[in-house]
């Protein structure tokens, strides 16, 4: 017999309390429990089907003109220009003296790359309501600075690629508004005045159901002490779109010019930028996500609230007596799974999406867009909240049927009582619910816009660490 | 008889039940409230061309009540399932199809009732918050009443609505036993195909999805003006949530006999 060796337990140095053993711990009881990998797998299916259905009906839809380029299709280049070509790099310094068409309508001095639809331009305009803007692209506005008072003198310079535009209220003390830089913008370009309004959103009620249009609105402007650097003695001013120059035969409801005594007269129907009414594809195609999160929150909840009815939650705080920390794994387990989902999720609905839109007669969406990309990995992101939000909620509730219907009530109700609530309610439902957080989704800021990507995204967020900390909270209180 | 009294008794002492019964009252009359306040004549092209379906509108609330409607029936049976006491249920009635005969009847008879209050209290809001809105008598909108064929039709088949959405929800928690699951399902059910109809850019197929889903085709039955507009007849729609509760309810008769507790 040989002396026995006492017995000593090798639990003490595993079972070191580190988060790394937590997490894997967590992250196993998730991996080896095959419905909430079924869930996941589901929920990410269930997101690209319906990207694929959406992707099919879009050519019932189409309108038939061949492939349209979104890049075209979403923007608005309307308005009236009055233009002289530019060589290379100088200014062009006007003031604006009169001005009408609304609080938003647009009246200064653009340099753009030719008359063609949709070339990279600089725009800096007064607008009654919102002061001297510096606008660019067709994406969004642009800077601001400086009150709007008429009369007021814009200046617009351009060197290389840069353009830098400038206000001030004599003439003499400038104050620079900002610049931009023009990719793409040609050698010879052409500067001068402009006028635009943004579209008078029209709602109309009827049949219980709303319709909402735009209509191109009027603006007219007067500009004098026009100047061009370099000047160019004998070059004549053009109208955009019409082939005169100012005072030439101007269309009705196309706008014009009229030149008398040194003082143009602009007037002009639509807006140059973004197009309000433009369909957002990437939203929609990212729309599935509304139904594949049903299965993501069932097994965010349920990891939670099936150790509350098993009673292993006992056993969990035994092994791990710092509540908090297990909450922090559960959720950081649920939520990177849930991450990973998404991205998969939203990936795979844009890439299978994209040859059935293109066979369909639509472009898609660029996938290296900003914008886009943020719609893309923002949707992943937002499965991943809405996972960790799950998780809080069911702590907080403890059993699985309410937790689930109330995540789903907070989450997928307000959208989808929003399209049949007027406008102005509807858009309160989609700011102040958790719901908000879908607007990452946008790659289009549409008139119906009820907040702004990132914002909503904020709000999930926010709900999501006021409910982490009640659960955080009532977690440590309570009896497990 | 003793197996219905049976039911009875566990679903009346239970106080989720109560919870959910004024939650699914109280609901329906707040948001068919809310968005009655909400919808005015501003925004048409004149008060008397609005065309509203002003008795639709006051029971819009039933779109979110019909949530706890849907706890309900699945709690019927899951939370028996969640708890273990369905050996003890199955133990004492024997006949399996008497059990879930039983719980149907006295979960019907609960939403009957909390849906009529529901369905009231809708209604006298949208009584009272509609002529403030422009919807007047002289627009064409004369006040909610019962006494109103079509009126009467919308808030009675309102009421019929719940409690199929409730037995839908009994079968497919006896069907699927986890009450998580099947919450979810019968929301995800319901929900999905207002978001499909959305999404789908065909108009025949718009109405081919609301004719088939459970719940467009059910609220069909809440139009009370321009009827040939609807994409299915209000009790034709009716027919097709009730074939969706049968089949649910079948599924959970045939399921509950075939297996073990």
């Amino acid at each position: 017999m040989t002396a026995a060796t006492s017995y000593r337990s090798t639990v003490q140095a595993e079972a070191r309390d580190g988060f790394g053993r937590l997490l894997l711990a967590e992250w196993t009881k998730f991996r080896t429990v095959p419905r909430w990998v079924l869930a996941v797998g589901a929920s990410v299916a269930l997101t690209v089907l319906v990207a694929l259905l959406t992707a099919a009906g879009s050519a019932s839809s189409g309108t038939g003109e061949g492939t349209a380029d979104p890049a075209r299709s979403g923007i608005f280049d309307m308005g009236h220009f009055t233009y002289q070509p530019l060589e290379g790099d100088g200014t062009v310094t006007a003031r604006v003296t009169a001005q009408e068409g609304g609080a938003r309508a647009k009246a200064g001095l653009m340099i753009r790359g030719s008359a063609e639809r949709g070339t990279p331009y600089a725009a800096l305009a007064v607008t009654p309501g919102d002061g001297v803007r510096l606008q660019t692209g067709y994406r969004d506005g642009g800077a601001g600075g400086g009150p709007g008072a008429l009369p007021r003198w814009l200046r617009l310079t351009r060197s290389g690629t840069t353009v830098t535009g400038y206000e001030s209220p004599d003439g003499r003390a400038w104050s620079r508004v900002g610049s931009v830089r023009l990719e793409g913008l040609p050698r010879s370009a052409l500067a001068g005045m402009f006028v635009a309004a943004p579209d008078d959103v029209v709602v109309e009620r009827r049949f219980g159901s709303e319709s909402i249009s735009g209509e191109p609105a009027a603006a007219t402007a007067a500009f004098d002490r026009v100047s061009m650097v370099p000047a160019r003695p004998g070059a004549a001013w053009q109208d955009r779109g019409t082939p005169g120059g100012p005072g030439g035969p101007a269309e009705p409801g196309a706008g014009g010019s009229t030149l008398s005594g040194g003082t143009f007269t602009l007037s002009g129907y639509g807006d140059i930028g973004p197009n309000a009414f433009a369909d957002d594809l990437t939203k929609t195609i990212l729309t599935g996500v509304l139904i594949g999160q049903t299965a993501i929150v069932a097994a965010a909840v349920l990891f939670v609230t099936s150790e509350y009815r098993r009673r292993t939650l006992r056993t969990t705080f035994a092994a791990s007596p710092r509540r908090g920390r297990v909450l922090a794994a559960k959720a950081l387990v649920a939520g990177l799974v849930s991450l990973a989902a998404g991205l998969a999720a939203s990936c795979g609905a844009m890439l299978l999406a994209r040859p059935m839109l293109r066979s369909n007669g639509v472009a898609p969406p660029p996938l290296w867009d900003a914008a886009v990309l943020r719609a893309v990995l923002g949707t992943a992101a937002l499965l991943g909240v809405i996972a960790v939000f799950a998780v809080a909620v069911a702590v907080i509730v403890r059993r699985s049927a309410p937790a689930i219907t109330i995540v789903l009530l907070l989450l997928l109700v307000p959208q989808i009582v929003a399209t049949g609530l007027p406008l102005s309610a509807a858009r309160w439902l989609e700011r102040l619910t958790p719901a908000a957080g879908f607007a990452i989704q946008q790659t289009v800021a549409r008139f119906d816009r009820a907040i702004g990507p990132w914002a909503g995204f904020g709000v999930l967020c926010a709900y999501t660490a006021l409910a982490l900390a009640a659960a955080a909270f009532l977690l440590r209180r309570r009896d497990a | 008889m003793s197996a219905l009294h049976a039911e009875w008794t566990k679903l009346r002492t239970l106080p989720s039940t109560w919870w959910l019964l004024a939650a699914l009252a109280g609901i329906t009359a707040a948001a068919g409230a809310a968005v009655t306040g909400a919808v005015d004549t501003s925004a048409c092209p004149d008060p008397a061309a609005c065309r509203e379906d002003t008795a639709k509108l006051a029971l819009s609330g039933v779109q979110i009540g019909q949530v706890a409607a849907v706890v309900l029936g699945v709690l019927a049976v899951g939370g028996e399932y969640a708890t273990g006491t369905i050996a003890a249920t199955l133990a004492a009635v024997p006949r399996r199809g008497a059990v879930l005969a039983a719980k149907a009847a006295v979960v019907a008879a609960a939403v009957a009732a909390a849906g009529s209050a529901g369905v009231l209290a809708s209604l006298a809001a949208g009584r009272g918050i509609l002529p403030g809105n422009g919807f007047t008598a002289a627009n064409g909108h004369p006040p909610l009443s019962l006494l109103d064929g079509a009126t009467a039709r919308a808030a009675a088949g309102t009421v019929l609505y719940l409690v199929l959405v409730a037995l839908l929800s009994l079968g497919a928690g006896t069907a699927v036993r986890e009450p998580a699951a099947a919450i979810t399902a019968v929301l995800a059910l319901l929900w999905i195909v207002p978001v499909l109809t959305r999404l789908a850019g065909d108009p025949r197929w718009q109405e081919r999805l609301e004719r088939l889903a459970p719940m467009t085709a059910g609220l069909a039955v809440q139009a009370t003006r321009d009827l040939d507009r609807l994409p299915i007849g209000p009790w034709a729609g009716m027919g097709v949530l009730a074939g969706y509760a049968a089949a649910a309810l079948a599924a959970g008769w045939i399921l509950l006999a075939a297996r073990d507790a």
